[in-house]
């Protein structure tokens, strides 16, 4: 029989009423204190942990499922007594037990010690509630979990029952390829799998220092302004040739207004013609 | 998407040398309180745990939620904010 150390009173409450929902668990309607979930978690789910595994299921099945389950679980005890309990391994043994599901893990010291644990607790437990989906099938135990691992361990309990689902499905074929995954290779796989790519900043906006944010830029900022400024005089000569003929267009557009644009003219010239001479007889005047 | 934060962007300039365990992203006075009770009284202690987590930002935002409250920004930004430092300084 194997012994799951399971203390939801540990459980934030977010995390109790997730694991209620994935196991069928009807909450209360209203918000209710924590001490009510742990209740119903430990009435509901410690029942799942002893030999009767589903409560959908007809008794013969549930006998038939009971004894692969025990079958199943006799084997994984002779194989490895304390796999099953991280509080119960030594710190080695539980750094080789998350090796195993391919975490690599630091040193265990008192401080990293009950996160390991727990990583170790969370990556055993979708082992169990896998029955609520009705596959019944208890040999895809060891497949699905080494399919889950990677993708972490999600804290939406009803997504990782329809994922599990997913994984069965495909446990023949190859493994579910994450387009996203694809995309962004070298994103760590979060724990709800949601991962968010960061915007670069706005290189010099807001007092943002360039020179940290950009090093893998191969020209200075000075020289990309002046590339930028010789990139502006190439239709420099387009826009100045634009505004002489916009010129031409507005003179002649003047001149053809009035029929009797001869005589403005003209009188325009006489005038100036009449400005100079006034000038020069002035300027002759003087002396 | 996340943008950055002065605080952040002002740990992340330079080492961290002495600083007091609120220069951190994300750790202001009331984490910072909960961290120095803890014994994490300065920002390389807290870096020491990060590192001892093999810099992995998901474990290290579940200690610093379990050790000081945080909420899950708090820690991510935490998280991110020392693993910047590392990549630049480490």
């Amino acid at each position: 029989m194997p012994v799951f150390v399971d203390d939801p009173a540990q459980f934030s409450k977010p995390r109790l009423k997730s694991d209620l929902l994935a196991h069928n668990v009807t909450l209360p309607v209203a918000e209710s204190k924590k001490q009510v979930y742990v209740k119903l978690y430990l009435k509901h789910i410690s029942q799942k942990n002893a030999p009767d595994f589903s409560n959908d299921e007809e008794d013969y099945q549930q006998e038939v499922v009971e004894v692969q389950d025990s079958q199943d679980r006799e084997e994984e005890n002779k194989e490895d007594p304390e796999m099953t309990d991280p509080c119960g391994l030594t710190d080695d043994e539980l750094k080789a037990t998350l090796f195993k599901y391919g975490v690599e893990a630091g040193p265990i010291v008192a401080t990293t010690r009950s996160i390991y644990e727990r990583k170790l607790q969370r990556l055993l437990e979708p082992a169990q509630p896998r029955q609520n989906g009705g596959t019944g099938d208890a040999n895809q135990y060891s497949d699905s979990e080494e399919e889950e691992e990677e993708w972490g361990s999600e804290q939406g309990r009803p997504e990782t029952v329809s994922l599990v689902e997913e994984y069965q499905h495909a446990n023949e074929q190859e493994p579910v390829t994450d387009v996203l995954m694809e995309m962004f290779p070298e994103t760590e796989p979060t724990r709800t799998g949601i991962t968010a790519t960061r915007r670069r900043p706005i290189k010099g906006a807001a007092g943002r220092p360039v020179q940290f944010k950009y090093p893998d830029l191969l020209a200075s900022p000075m020289t990309l302004q002046r590339q930028a400024l010789e990139r502006r005089l190439v239709p420099l000569s387009v826009q100045i040739l634009v505004f002489l003929i916009l010129t031409c267009l507005f003179y002649l557009i003047y001149a053809a207004m009035e029929h009797s644009s001869y005589h403005p003219f003209v009188a325009l010239l006489d005038n100036l013609s009449m400005g100079t001479e006034t000038e020069g007889l002035s300027l002759q005047a003087d002396p | 998407m996340s943008t950055t934060s002065q605080k952040h962007r002002d740990f992340v300039a330079e080492p961290m040398g002495d600083k007091p365990v609120t220069a951190l992203s994300g750790i202001g006075e009331v984490l910072g309180n909960k961290l120095v009770e803890k014994g994490f009284d300065k920002a390389f202690v807290v870096l020491g745990q990060y590192l001892l987590l093999r810099k992995d930002g998901e474990l290290f935002t579940e200690w610093l939620k379990d050790t000081s409250g945080a909420n899950t920004r708090n820690a991510t930004s935490c998280a991110q904010c020392l693993r910047e430092w590392c990549d630049s300084f480490l």
